[in-house]
């Protein structure tokens, strides 16, 4: 079979292609890696502005995906001053990664950003919002502060990790949790948990994020447990993807609770609910966990319940807009608009609203959305 | 701006009035600082991608607003006008002609905050605001049931008003026409901010159709805020196949016999024997050959009788779908500009469009005009869009010139636009006039391009429209 470039050199033939192109010759010779990603990000039209919940909404070229690539390769390149206001729009990003779904290089810009936030942070150019964030996480392991001391469950077989936005805004989320793994046939336990680090890497924190990985890691390592569950999709990331690449083991399976309930749904016989509803795919999990029809197939299993899907699913979601850890701190009038736009969507198929991540309930809800997690349909099926 | 060199230089400022006045009507939504003025400088024009490489970028606006609703358009469009100051309206900025660039200064209107979407079934209209992306509308048409059938490869970043505003055409457009086959009606804000509802009848005889001086008007007459467009029934089969011909005659000729019979696929490709190469290197029975991918679709019955009438007379050895389900996957990767301008290649991508009985002529005039220019590395083609009348050539070509860039690249365009009119083709078939063509539309519309002149004087005397783009 002809290879990729051979239309090339049949054009050009051979000694004129190395004389007159040689850098080409080089490229496709595979001798020449060619330029960087952040530069081909930015020489790009935007071929995944579609995806981006803050391109859509925002509507700005400078929030754009590739509008943020070339902000940042200008700082970068010394063209622009690393100051607050050229770094703003960096950090109109909410980490979902739905860029990377539609690039032909895979590219996800806010990896591609990253390291322009680090330097601004090692600089010390870091916005007073963030630096709240970083004082809580520093102190507390908590990113609301000091938390309220939370009842502990001291045995069973699987660690359950509740996550920062859920032991804040849903601690009744729980017991429900615990109920639904007790009718799988575990016993749960908790522990006095600490923040995953993930709004920290988010924010380009990358020290900061190291530690509260390691203080994690030793925590749950040292519970000596086989399996951890957790309610949220980002803690489940930053576990599973973020740690490794930063070198940090954690010795358990690690399972978001779909994927754990997914697992052992056979368990539960005559799963039945007569109620319609629609879902929102969580994009951590759809698209960072790579389980983009989980949701969807849990929730098929429930007899009688008729499942509205909306036309953005899947690896095609759309973030709740409080994803990301900045836009909720900076602009929070945006991260609202968001989640408006996406629950329009939403309730256009149905009014109550099925999601799997706490963050994303906390969007819809603070919006006036009827939103409830997987976790506690399953709940009110098995009462039912 | 010292860190960058403008390369298209004015010396236009706002004066704090103005912006006080825009602040008012905009609030928040208007910018002045340097990291905005930055992105709204340029379009997706190939050559400024070399120059933002080498710290230069095309020209500067003073301000930026992104309004959300016609009213708020007028009122800014009515302060441009009083004070006389330059305003240009700005969509996904995928241009590849540099049409948005803010040459003499002044306001960038993004409209991309204007995305409501109103969907009128029963008389098969959609009813869109101008800044809606063009996959988002599409998207939302599916789950209802609908589809637009407008693909044009910039359907990810593009918008809506920037189809309408370039006349531009997508993938499918055998069937489903261009744009202006689509708009049935329209909201333009006129240049002293005054706005027009052309009322989306399906068809009317009440004077010239005023909608067609707006579409291709390249923000020069007015900003479009929003459209009727005219939409259909998601299709219920769809048919891929594709064709390996001994020459480009050959394909061409079988796709004018086909569409002479009524038939109307909705794809056609036809990729010369480079670009056969070069896209479907994977398929031994193309390669070396001349390519087709072809796409049926829409009613079962019409599909399967346009199946039959492209059976009887393509002339080709069908090579099945594979081909079709490689473009399908592949026709939104725009990557080969990001790999290679850093590697200091000058490439760009022209389309015009003939008559059948110049198609060859034409076809090797230009590919011949583009490779007599020094620098050259390659030129190829395929035939995108057909008509019963006609084809749309879109030439690519490549070189890594000694001297300067932009002399290369403008010596190559100078090549192929002469070319075009020598033999008798349009200098442009979908991307527009924008910046690079304005010094050859004169030329191709003749004494018509007065015609274009008065209007653009008699509805913006004030010249604040885009000024200078398409050279009018």
């Amino acid at each position: 079979m002809p290879g990729k470039w051979d239309w090339l050199r049949d054009e050009i033939k051979g000694i004129e292609l190395l004389r007159s192109a040689p850098l080409i010759f080089r490229f496709i010779s595979g001798k020449l890696k060619g330029p960087d990603d952040l530069i081909k990000c930015a020489l790009c039209p935007n071929m995944c502005r579609h995806a981006c919940p803050i391109s859509i909404v925002d509507g700005k070229e400078t929030t754009s995906p590739t509008g943020k690539a070339r902000t940042a390769f200008f700082i970068r390149e010394g063209k622009l001053e690393l100051n607050l206001e050229n770094l703003e729009p960096l950090y109109m990003c909410l980490s979902c990664n739905a860029c990377s779904e539609w690039c032909p290089f895979e590219f996800s810009v806010a990896d591609l950003i990253r390291p322009v936030k680090e330097t601004a942070l090692q600089k010390g150019v870091v916005f007073k919002e963030f630096r709240e964030l970083f004082e809580n996480l520093e102190r507390y392991g908590y990113i609301y502060g000091e938390p309220q001391l939370q009842e502990e469950i001291k045995s069973g077989n699987v660690l359950y990790l509740r996550g920062c936005t859920l032991r804040e805004n849903y601690p009744e989320l729980e017991k429900k949790v615990l109920k639904v793994l007790n009718a799988l046939g575990e016993n749960a336990f908790t522990i006095n948990e600490k923040c995953c680090g993930i709004p920290a890497y988010n924010l380009g924190n990358i020290e900061l994020f190291k530690k509260l990985a390691r203080e994690q890691a030793e925590i749950i390592n040292s519970s000596g447990v086989e399996v951890v569950v957790t309610s949220c999709p980002s803690c489940a990331y930053a576990y599973k993807v973020i740690y490794p690449e930063y070198g940090v083991k954690i010795k358990p399976k690690v399972l978001h609770i779909t994927e754990f309930v997914k697992e052992k749904l056979n368990k539960l016989k005559n799963l039945k609910l007569k109620d319609t509803i629609t879902f929102h795919d969580p994009c951590k999990l759809a698209i960072g966990l790579n389980e983009p029809e989980i949701l969807e197939e849990i929730l098929s299993k429930i007899e009688g319940l008729e499942i509205k899907a909306p036309r953005r699913k899947g690896k095609e979601t759309f973030c709740c807009g409080y994803g990301g850890s900045a836009i909720s701190r900076l602009k929070p009038k945006l991260a609202d608009e968001i989640a408006r736009e996406r629950l329009k969507e939403l309730q256009e198929e149905a009014e109550l609203i099925v999601t799997a991540c706490p963050t994303c309930k906390l969007a819809f809800n603070s919006n006036g959305g009827k939103v409830i997690d997987i976790v506690e349909l399953l709940y009110e099926v098995l009462e039912e | 701006m010292t860190d960058f060199e403008i390369v298209m230089k004015h010396n236009h400022k706002l004066s704090s009035k103005v912006l006080a006045h825009l602040s008012q009507v905009v609030g928040e939504r208007l910018s002045t600082k340097k990291v905005d003025l930055l992105t709204y400088s340029r379009d997706y024009w190939p050559i400024t991608l070399h120059w933002m490489l080498k710290g230069k970028l095309p020209s500067l606006p003073d301000a930026v607003v992104w309004p959300e609703n016609k009213e708020e358009v007028e009122k800014v469009v009515k302060i441009a006008h009083e004070s006389s100051i330059p305003i240009y309206a700005y969509g996904g900025g995928s241009g590849v002609l540099g049409g948005t660039i803010p040459e003499k200064g002044g306001i960038i209107v993004d409209l991309k905050r204007m995305r409501s979407i109103k969907l009128h079934e029963e008389d098969l209209l959609v009813e869109v605001e101008a800044g809606t992306n063009g996959y988002y509308l599409e998207k939302y048409l599916n789950k209802k049931g609908y589809t637009l059938g407008h693909f044009p490869q910039s359907l990810y970043p593009s918008t809506v008003g920037g189809w309408i505003a370039t006349k531009a055409t997508g993938q499918f457009s055998t069937k489903y026409g261009g744009i202006e086959d689509m708009v049935l009606g329209l909201d333009v804000v006129l240049p002293w901010g005054e706005s027009i509802e052309l009322k989306p009848h399906p068809r009317s005889a009440t004077g010239p159709d005023l909608k067609r001086i707006f579409i291709g008007s390249e923000g020069t007459l007015g900003i479009v805020t929003k459209a009727w467009l005219k939409i259909w029934p998601y299709p219920e089969k769809r048919v891929n196949l594709s064709f390996a011909s001994e020459n480009l005659n050959d394909a061409l000729d079988s796709v004018r016999r086909i569409l002479r019979r009524g038939a109307k696929p909705a794809v056609v490709r036809i990729y010369d024997t480079i670009e056969t190469k070069r896209h479907f290197y994977k398929f031994e029975k193309a390669y070396g050959k001349v390519a087709t991918v072809m796409i049926l679709e829409g009613d079962t019955r019409t599909v399967e009788a346009e199946e039959k009438i492209v059976e009887e007379e393509f002339k080709g050895t069908p090579i099945g779908e594979g081909p079709v389900d490689h473009w399908l996957k592949t026709r939104f990767n725009v990557k080969e500009a990001s790999e290679f301008a850093p590697l200091g290649v000058v490439f760009d991508t022209i389309e015009v469009s003939i008559n059948w009985s110049k198609a060859t002529q034409l076809y090797n005039e230009v590919s011949k005009a583009i490779r007599s220019v020094k620098g050259t590395l390659f030129a190829s083609a395929h035939a995108s869009h057909f008509y019963p009348q006609g084809v749309c050539f879109y030439f690519t070509f490549a070189g890594v010139p000694k001297g300067d860039p932009t002399k290369y690249y403008n010596k190559v365009w100078d090549a192929a636009m002469r070319a075009t009119l020598s033999v008798g083709g349009a200098i442009s078939h979908h991307h527009g006039i924008g910046r690079q063509r304005r010094e050859w539309l004169q030329e191709e519309l003749g004494n018509a391009f007065e015609v274009l002149r008065r209007i653009k004087d008699a509805l913006d005397e004030k010249r604040i429209m885009n000024p200078g783009n398409m050279g009018v």
